[in-house]
Parts: structure tokens; C-alpha cells; sequence
């Protein structure tokens, strides 16, 4: 019988394959190349479940796979360079949630795009299927250098997308803010690829022979010969130079994954076309950040600095976030500040070692905050383009699949039970907080993510509430225009699971039941081929830990259910206070009562402002100063030295007579000398 | 049989002939006349010494040269009549323009 994980690599190649095709044909094709896309994500999807199904062991014994396809440097006396193939529970979990979205958002798409008689669709269809392709190569990746590869290949797909409109004025400058924020993230990634291959002579994830292995054995001691050999002179200790590593590999995740000072790109990128929005949210460019974290989390779990970073930055981000998606007029700029906090999260888990959580995190967040953005999409086409909550209101009638669906959505967003964000938001604040109780670190960390929980509750349910109840504030709001089947039916689909996804892995109700029903727990354990010689499996994860579990209240059981209670609590007055205020049929807006702390968050702490001081007072000024050294003293040393020779070009020049007869003599002359100096030599005389 | 040193003298006095008139001669006619009795002299040397060793060599060369010598003359008096136009003379001395 032929093994799914032959067939990985065409996860990826079907949306390369349906690129082509869309950037070729798609101007001759009936509905202008979503097709091709639909019909290569809907391949990859049952690929990508074919995979999960042989992953989880249902298909035959071999559950993990590591394959080099291409070898594209061959290295002598040094390492090579190749693309590779690599599946394990993590990234087979990627790719299906991956290719469901992508797959989801090509059906919207034609609702959104197509329905509305876009122009260029070629192009937007040729982008979309590259983007899935990218973040989908990216997945599987079983080196860094791969990965980074393919990391780069998604940042050009969301400048294309995000720039699509690219005659207006917002647009393209919004696509080159992301591109350029981005990219200065993943300089320092570039940094830390080429460290890491200067320790280790290797970039593969995976295996003994991989990185994070090698990195483990120079810590505990028995130091690999090519990590001695690069350390020696250098002069470090492994702990020291692996924490630089990570934490420059850590610059690229930050820029992609919006964390904090690298976030500002994620809010202006709400100008491309909203499935784009949805895509890029859910589950691909931002969502390669925290992944790539989570495929090296053996080589962070060594440098219990890195984690406490890490942590750091989720926390306060998570926080940060969200109290700009408090006072944000515009539908699809509370689900961007939204984003940017829920990544917090995430970033939080990891960092204070919540592997699991982070992982469900990703899952359900990546199922809800899709269907956050096509719902949104679904009221902008509805409102005619309009996004503002306060030219909206009353929708909920005129359009119920919408206001059910985003409802489910919202509700997961804002972690009310027994939503899909709930289970995993509280698993995330757990972890954090029995790790967080040895660690005052991760407590802060904790604590600010908790604080974010209750502003959650409220920026959402304010954005839903002005959206779907009261009275309709103007005429568009008044009259929607309708959505079609191809809106509603991916709506549909991640409805339901934003409602059911939680149920994968109920940690609470396990714990309290003893029932085994941590089904994404267990899935991440992996099998033992994944445990012992990938070693990317739960296992050597929890070995490598470097946190002790403290419990308050006498034990597990209690400290969980504090936990839960407290973020469901939190979450609660959150939605609460959003109900006493705006679900009203005429809202005010409240947050107006803010005075300067509203101007404050309106201008997004002034982080934009401060950005553009550093390029345009600091760095500009540098490069001027560079830019004089440059033209004077590099460039006058060339020009000198030219000038020089010009000069006595233009003096030696003056011999030519031009006269034939002046020439003739003198080749004569020099004849009859030759033949004299021949005489003399060959003693003639 | 003529010893070769006959042929070389010959040849040598027309290649002298031919120098000495492209030293003193201005006009580019005479110029022409002059490098084709260096050609010619450089002919009698291949000949003198196709004869000498028997061999046809120098003869075939010979050939050649004609053929050279021709598409020089050619070429010569075409320069010579743009020459004429441009300058209104065939002095070789007037045209000095053609340098920096």
C-alpha cells in the first residue's frame, strides 16, 4: 500500500501547480483561476488529512517522516544545503489547518472578490494559491534554512496581497510598511540561520544529527566537536551563545508573529482585500511565527532566558493589543488588534512552556479568528466597503447566517465556555501560571495576559454588539446588500468548529473526571519512533523543561479550576460590561470618557510616530553621514586616481602628428634600429 | 641557374626604391606606386626562394600576394578619391584631422 507521506511534498506543489495555472490561464478561465486554487487547497486538504490519519497511526505503523528531496549545495569538507520533508503530530496538524483554511477562503473569495466584479483577479487568485504554497513548504520544512526560505516567500506573498489594490494610496504603502517591518525582523532571523550553521554545520530541526539535539548534548556537557570548535574561539559558553542564537532567531518570529515593537505592520495590512485579511491572520503569515517556535522548541527550552523573553513579549503584547482594540471605530481593526493579542498569547504559552496550549492556541485561533474575518467580510460586502461599527448596527436580522456564525466566533475570541478559545485561552493561563508561581518572570507575564483576557471580552463583544444589534445608523446598515452560498458556507463550517474545536483537548474536564479525553495532549506526545528518534515528541519536551510546577490551593485539581474560573470570570465582565454599554439601541461611544488615554490608544501609543523618528530622525542622519563618507572618501579616492590617469592621457596624446609621412619614417626608423640591435647581438659586425 | 643572392639584391634595391619614395613623396598616388614595389619586392623573395629549395611554396605564396596586392590597390584609390573630395588635393600631409 502506497504511504501518505510519500505524497507530502504535493501538499504543497498542488496550490505551486494552481499558481501557474492562475497567473497563465486564469484571464480565459470561468470564474478568472479560484477555481484551479479551489480544486489544488481542496487536494491538499485530503492530502493533509490522508496525512493526519497515517500520522495518528490509523494507516500502518510508520507514524513520522523525514525525507531530503533536493540536496541544492553539496558542501566538501562542510555541510550541504537542502530541501527537505519532515512530518511529525506538529506539523501534520499545521497542514491540515492550513490547507482547511486556504481552502476556505478561495470559496469566500468568490463571493467576495468575484461577486463584486473585481478586476486583476488573475493575479489575486495567482498570490493566494503561491501564499498557501509558501506557508505550506514552510510547514514541513526540516531545516531552518528551508524554513527561512520559505518564511521570506511568505512575507512577498502578503506585500502582493496585502498591496492588491494597488492603485488606491493606501494599499501599496501599507504592503511595503508590512514588507519593510517585517523584513527587519527577519534580518536578525537571517543572523541567526547563519549562526546557527556556523555552531552546529547543520539546520535540521530534527534527529540527533539536528540542532536542537547537538544543543542539548554541548549544555549537559558532552560537547559536539563542531559546537567546541566554533565555541573555543569565540571565547563563550554554549549557554550564552545559544541564548544570542535563539534570541536572534527570535527577531524574525517577532516580525512575523507581530509581537511587540515589530507589531505596527499588522493593523495597516488590514488594506488588502479582507480573505487576504483572513488568510494572513489565521493561519499563514502570522501564524509561521509562532509556529517556527514551536519546531525548534527543544533548541528554546535550553536557554531558560530566551523563554522568559519569549513570555515576556506574548504577555505584554497579549495586554498591549488589546487595549487598542478597545477604542477602534473600524470592524476589521479590532480583529487586527485582536490578532496581534491572541499571537501574545501564544507567545506566552511557549515561553512559559505550554507547548500543548500553544499548539491548541494556534488550532482554535486559527478556526476563529478565520471565521472572525470572512464574517467581517461578509458585513462589508453587506455595508457596500463601508468597515465603520458606527455606520453599522441592526444586522443581526437582515443577515442571521453572518451574525450566528461571527457570534460563535466572537464567543471563542472572547473565551466564554465551552466556545474553542476557552478551553484553549485557559490552558494557556494555566500553564503559565504553575510555571509562573516559581518564576516571577512568567507571573508578570501571566499576570498581563489575565488582565487581557477581561479587554478581550469587552473590545469583542463592543465590536459585535455594534455591528449586529440596536438600530441601523444608516441607510447601507439599513439595507444590506445580500451574500451569496460562497460566504456563507465557509462561515458555516468554521461556526461549527469555533463551537466544537475546544473539545479536542478538555484538559479541565479530564483532570476532574480522570476521563482521557486530552486528545490533542496525546497527539503531540506522538508515537515512540517521534519520542526517540525525531525528538520532536512531547517527551523530550517535558524533559527538557526547565520550570517547576508550583500549585496553589493544595494541588492540581484546585489551581485549574481557580484558573479556569478566574479567566472565564474575567472574560465575562468583559462581555458584560460591553453588554450594559453598548447593547442599547442607540450606543454612545463610551469610550470617548477616556479623554487622553483614548487620543493615547486612538494613535496606537504613538508607535507609529516613534518608528517613523527612528528611520526618518536617527537613521536617516546616519545614512547621510554614510552617504558623505561614501561620495567623499571612497568615491575621491576612484575619481583621483582616474583624473590622474586622464590627465596624462590627454598630455601623452600630443605625439600623434597625424601625418602619414611622419609615421612611415618612423616605422622605418624603427626597422633600421631593429635590424642594427639584431646585427649587434648576432655579432654580424 | 642564377644564384639566389641575385634575386635577393634585386629585391632588396626595389624594397629601398619603394621606401624611399613613401619618405619623400607628399602625394598619395606615388604612395600607393611605392608600397606595391615593397609588395612586389617581398614577391621576388618568395620566388627566389621557391627556386632555390624546388619547392612550390613560395611560388603559391606569390599568388596570394598578387591577389592582396590587388584588393589593396583597390582599396587605396578609394581612400584616395574620398581624399580628393574632402581636400580638394592628394597632398598626404593636408589631412591631419583624423588623430585626437
Amino acid at each position: 500500500m502506497v504511504s501518505a507521506f510519500e505524497f507530502v511534498p504535493a501538499i504543497a506543489v498542488l496550490p505551486l501547480v494552481s499558481f501557474v495555472v492562475a497567473l497563465a490561464f486564469g484571464k480565459w478561465m470561468p470564474k478568472k483561476g479560484a477555481l484551479a486554487g479551489i480544486f489544488a487547497t481542496a487536494g491538499s486538504l485530503l492530502l493533509s488529512i490522508w496525512t493526519v490519519l497515517t500520522v495518528a497511526g490509523i494507516l500502518g505503523s510508520e507514524t513520522a517522516y523525514h525525507e531530503e528531496i533536493w540536496q541544492f549545495a553539496t558542501g566538501i569538507g562542510t555541510f550541504d544545503l537542502h530541501l527537505g520533508v519532515f512530518v511529525d503530530p506538529l506539523s501534520s496538524l499545521m497542514l491540515l489547518i492550513v490547507s482547511l483554511i486556504s481552502l476556505l477562503v478561495f470559496v469566500f473569495s468568490l463571493g467576495y472578490m468575484n461577486d463584486e466584479n473585481e478586476t486583476g483577479l488573475p493575479r489575486y487568485y495567482a498570490s493566494l494559491s503561491l501564499f498557501s504554497f509558501s506557508m505550506l513548504a514552510f510547514v514541513f520544512a526540516d531545516n531552518i534554512l528551508m524554513a527561512f526560505m520559505f518564511f521570506e516567500l511568505v512575507g512577498l506573498c502578503s506585500f502582493l496581497l496585502i498591496g492588491f489594490w494597488f492603485r488606491e494610496d493606501a494599499p501599496p504603502s501599507a504592503a511595503k510598511k508590512a514588507f519593510l517591518v517585517t523584513r527587519f525582523g527577519d534580518f536578525f532571523f537571517l543572523i541567526g540561520v547563519v549562526g546557527i550553521f556556523a555552531t552546529f554545520g547543520t539546520g535540521l530541526f530534527v534527529t540527533e544529527a539536528g540542532f536542537p539535539a547537538m544543543a542539548e548534548q554541548a549544555i549537559s556537557g558532552e560537547m559536539p566537536g563542531t559546537v567546541a570548535d566554533f565555541l573555543e574561539p569565540l571565547g563563550m559558553g554554549a549557554q550564552g551563545w545559544f541564548t544570542i542564537l535563539g534570541l536572534l532567531v527570535l527577531g524574525g518570529v517577532v516580525g512575523k508573529s507581530a509581537q511587540f515593537p515589530l507589531h505596527t505592520w499588522l493593523p495597516d495590512a488590514m488594506e488588502g482585500p479582507t480573505p487576504v485579511s483572513a488568510l494572513i491572520h489565521a493561519a499563514t503569515m502570522v501564524a509561521a511565527g509562532v509556529y517556527l517556535v514551536a519546531r525548534m522548541y527543544g533548541f528554546y527550552l535550553l536557554t531558560p532566558t530566551t523563554m522568559g523573553i519569549i513570555a515576556l513579549i506574548g504577555g505584554f503584547t497579549a495586554l498591549f493589543a488589546a487595549t487598542m482594540g478597545v477604542v477602534k471605530q473600524e470592524l476589521k481593526q479590532v480583529l487586527a488588534y485582536s490578532t496581534i493579542s491572541q499571537y501574545g498569547y501564544m507567545m506566552l504559552a511557549l515561553g512559559s512552556g505550554g507547548y500543548v496550549a500553544a499548539v491548541f492556541h494556534l488550532t482554535t485561533h486559527a478556526v476563529f479568528k478565520a471565521l472572525l474575518f470572512l464574517g467581517a467580510g461578509s458585513v462589508i460586502i453587506a455595508m457596500h466597503h463601508n468597515e465603520n461599527m458606527w455606520d453599522m448596527g441592526g444586522l443581526k436580522e437582515k443577515m442571521p447566517v453572518t451574525y450566528w456564525t461571527f457570534l460563535s466566533g466572537s464567543l471563542a475570541l472572547a473565551g466564554i465556555f465551552p466556545f474553542a478559545g476557552f478551553w484553549s485561552k485557559d490552558e494557556v493561563l494555566y500553564e503559565a501560571l504553575i510555571h509562573g508561581l516559581g518564576d516571577p518572570v512568567i507571573l508578570v507575564a501571566w499576570a498581563m495576559g489575565l488582565l487581557a483576557v477581561f479587554l478581550t471580552g469587552f473590545y469583542t463583544f463592543r465590536m459585535v454588539f455594534l455591528t449586529f444589534h440596536g438600530e441601523p445608523r444608516t441607510d447601507d446598515a439599513e439595507d444590506p446588500h445580500g451574500v451569496r452560498w460562497n460566504v456563507k458556507l465557509p462561515l458555516g463550517v468554521l461556526g461549527v468548529l469555533a463551537a466544537t474545536l475546544g473539545f479536542i483537548n478538555m484538559v479541565p474536564v479530564a483532570k476532574l473526571t480522570g476521563a482521557h479525553i486530552d486528545f490533542l495532549h496525546k497527539w503531540l506526545v506522538g508515537s515512540e519512533i517521534v519520542n526517540a528518534e525525531f525528538l520532536t515528541g512531547l517527551h523530550v519536551y517535558e524533559d527538557l523543561l526547565p520550570y517547576e510546577s508550583a500549585y496553589i490551593a493544595g494541588g492540581e485539581v484546585p489551581t485549574l479550576l481557580i484558573s479556569a474560573a478566574l479567566s472565564l470570570g474575567l472574560a465575562l465582565a468583559g462581555v458584560g460590561l460591553a453588554y450594559r454599554l453598548y447593547a442599547v439601541p442607540e450606543p454612545v461611544e463610551h469610550t470617548k470618557k477616556l479623554g487622553g488615554l483614548r487620543t493615547l490608544l486612538m494613535h496606537n501609543y504613538y508607535q507609529d510616530e516613534y518608528q517613523v523618528w527612528l528611520a526618518e530622525g536617527v537613521t536617516l542622519p546616519l545614512a547621510r553621514v554614510a552617504d558623505t563618507f561614501d561620495q567623499g572618501i571612497i568615491d575621491g579616492v576612484v575619481n583621483g586616481i582616474s583624473s590622474v590617469s586622464l590627465f596624462s592621457g590627454d598630455r601623452i596624446r600630443r605625439i600623434q602628428t597625424g601625418v602619414v609621412s611622419n609615421y612611415a619614417a618612423l616605422l622605418t626608423i624603427g626597422l633600421a634600429l631593429l635590424l642594427i640591435a639584431f646585427g649587434i647581438v648576432g655579432g654580424w659586425f | 641557374m642564377v644564384p639566389a643572392e641575385y634575386y635577393l639584391l634585386l629585391s632588396a634595391a626595389m624594397f629601398c626604391i619603394g621606401l624611399f619614395g613613401i619618405l619623400t613623396r607628399r602625394n598619395a598616388l606615388l604612395f600607393l606606386m611605392s608600397v606595391e614595389l615593397m609588395l612586389n619586392a617581398a614577391s621576388i623573395n618568395f620566388v627566389a626562394f621557391s627556386l632555390q629549395w624546388g619547392n612550390l611554396t613560395g611560388q603559391v605564396f606569390t599568388l596570394f600576394l598578387m591577389a592582396l596586392a590587388a584588393a589593396e590597390v583597390a582599396i587605396g584609390i578609394g581612400i584616395i578619391l574620398v581624399l580628393y573630395r574632402n581636400f580638394a588635393d592628394i597632398d598626404v600631409t593636408k589631412p591631419t584631422t583624423m588623430r585626437w
